[in-house]
């Protein structure tokens, strides 16, 4: 790289930096080496801690409730990434069929979710599942399906989907926005060609719209695979975990296990387990789910 | 102008489920905010059912007697020193990342782009200690520097990509007349920063704004909650007095809304490009 008419010597370069990188440095980057430095000990935040080396993660692969919580969060991924994405793709190609004005109206609405606070909305969700008076089961009493009014954040078997339907319905019209502003991205003569070779919506859809819509799709998912993994506010706010680990997802374990059982060098591991898993996911996703070049300029 | 080919001629059965899925998206929020106006006999006639007349004493209880008004200000006490401070040391950082040569500029990067990557669950155990031991809990400070820190990795990269785009020749004319870098900065690159400053902006005031986990555990004193965390905790002293709850939902959420029908173009493009980065 050329050196910019800008640079000087480092001494006074520095200057610019510092600010940024010490706060950077104390208060984020040095808790994640003392959190890794911290799982490998067992400490209940009083005494000393003790060295224990790679005893917690050793713990932690005979602990069921850790492989409960990580089986949830799988779980949650079809709520999180596959069904946003899915129906972000299908509804894009729709609404990118309509009129301007109506597209913009459409945006807007279904973005609405994304810029609000998770806890809000899970504390939201949480009184529109109310078994009693929530309007969700007031409404299934309404239209004559009153046998199937659940107290859908008390029932083991519901409890997870009905949290990550609230996540779907979180992220499917991000996905719908950042796959219509990839499909701008398109060249609109391939749409032309494909019209004159007589394809129609579907076969359009899967040979022109779907491939080159892959970087999106990479995108879209990394980001909601990543979402999953981060969950805590949402699940926190509705149920806590329960009812009976049903819900509990790494990070409320981590939660639980350090700020009220005080096994903080554990909660350290599971923790470090979960930014280990992101960062698996971000390799494997860059990796895997690589752009289509046909079409690309790249 | 419609890039679109036209309306074929499935349109009709297309356009009614795309306004379902819209319907869907906004029930919730127009049902928090008819709740928020009723009053609790009003409740019991149903969900559905709107009011003789709207009942805005909820939100008089939701701010005064629910503490609304603390939090409220607490959020506005906490979100305007992050987000101009984030800025200024985004664009400080950004400026050494962009132009300037130092040690270590590669490590530093990486050690940046992992502290965007690991989530605050992971490390929020050493960072409560760490404000625990510098007497910090409980205090304005404790909501504020560790939102910074953990904004400036974006802040920083953000900037750096936006300072790199600028035209060379500009920064050389300027140099070329002899100006101090840190004028330069100030009244050559700065006047052109300001369109992605704004969008940072605007990620930074929603990031924190909405942030729970540093509220929920750096702070227990209920003086010091922010609106999130002092919703979850009205929530569990209130539980049963639903009109007053979702007219305090209705305060956390109408300034994000606001800001949101205010600067819409600019959420969606720089919410989905920000993604893009």
């Amino acid at each position: 790289m050329s050196r910019s008419p800008l640079d000087a010597k480092v001494s006074s370069n520095l200057i610019f930096i510092l600010p940024g990188l010490l706060i950077y440095g104390s208060l984020v980057f040095g808790p994640i080496i003392a959190a890794l430095v911290l799982s490998l000990t067992s400490w209940n935040g009083i005494s000393a801690p003790d060295w224990i080396g790679f005893g917690n993660y050793i713990s932690l692969i005979a602990d069921e409730v850790f492989f409960k919580s990580l089986k949830n969060n799988a779980i949650l991924m079809i709520f999180y990434c596959a069904v946003p994405v899915c129906l972000g793709v299908a509804l894009a190609a729709l609404v990118w069929n309509l009129k301007q004005k109506e597209q913009l109206a459409l945006r807007t609405l279904l973005f609405l979710p994304y810029i609000m606070p998770t806890a809000v909305l899970g504390i939201i969700w949480h009184w529109l599942y109310n078994p009693a008076f929530g309007p969700f089961n007031q409404a299934l009493k309404l239209v004559g399906l009153g046998d199937y009014a659940l107290p859908w954040l008390g029932d083991f078997t519901f409890v997870l989907p009905a949290v990550g339907i609230v996540a779907s319905w979180y992220f499917f019209g991000f996905c719908m926005v950042l796959f219509l502003s990839g499909m701008q991205r398109i060249d609109p003569s391939l749409f032309e060609a494909a019209k004159v070779d007589g394809a129609r919506g579907i076969r359009t859809f899967f040979f022109i719209t779907l491939p080159l819509l892959l970087p999106e799709i990479r995108i879209a998912l990394l980001l909601t695979i990543i979402a999953s993994i981060k969950s805590f506010d949402l699940i926190f706010t509705m149920t806590r975990g329960g009812p009976a680990n049903a819900t509990l997802v790494p990070n409320i374990y981590m939660y639980q296990l350090g700020f009220q059982l005080n096994r903080y060098g554990y909660a350290a591991a599971v923790a470090i387990v979960g930014a280990i898993l992101i960062f698996v996911v971000n390799y494997a996703v860059h990796r895997l789910v690589r752009p289509n070049h046909a079409g690309d300029a790249s | 102008m419609s890039q679109s080919s036209g309306l074929n001629t499935t349109a009709w059965p297309m356009r009614i489920i795309l306004w379902l899925f819209a319907l869907m998206t906004v029930i919730p929020f127009g049902l928090l905010i008819l709740t928020s106006l009723k009053s609790r006999p009003d409740l019991l006639q149903g969900a559905f059912v709107l009011p003789e007349y709207p009942h805005f004493e909820n939100y008089v209880s939701a701010w005064i007697d629910g503490h609304f008004n603390v939090y409220f200000q607490n959020s506005v006490f906490v979100v305007v020193p992050v987000v101009t401070i984030s800025i200024a040391l985004g664009t400080l950082t950004g400026f050494g990342f962009a132009f300037l040569s130092f040690p270590f500029k590669r490590t530093l990067f990486v050690m940046m782009t992992i502290g965007m990557m690991v989530p605050t669950e992971a490390f929020i155990i050493p960072l409560y200690y760490e404000m625990r031991y510098t007497g910090l809990i409980n205090t304005y400070a404790a909501l504020i520097l560790p939102q910074i820190a953990m904004s400036i990795p974006f802040a920083t990269i953000f900037m750096a990509s936006a300072m790199r785009q600028l035209p060379q020749e500009i920064l050389e004319a300027a140099v070329l007349d002899g100006a101090r870098r840190s004028y330069i900065l100030r009244r050559v690159i700065l006047p052109l920063m300001v369109p992605a400053m704004s969008t940072l902006a605007l990620f930074l005031f929603i990031w924190t704004w909405n942030e729970f986990l540093i509220p929920l555990i750096l702070v227990n004193d209920d003086s010091f909650r922010t609106l999130p965390i002092g919703m979850l905790f009205f929530q569990g002293r209130y539980t049963v007095n639903t009109p007053v709850l979702t007219a305090g939902a209705v305060i956390v959420i109408a300034p994000l809304i606001l800001a949101y029908l205010i600067f819409q173009r600019k959420f969606i493009s720089g919410l989905t490009s920000g993604a893009t980065k």
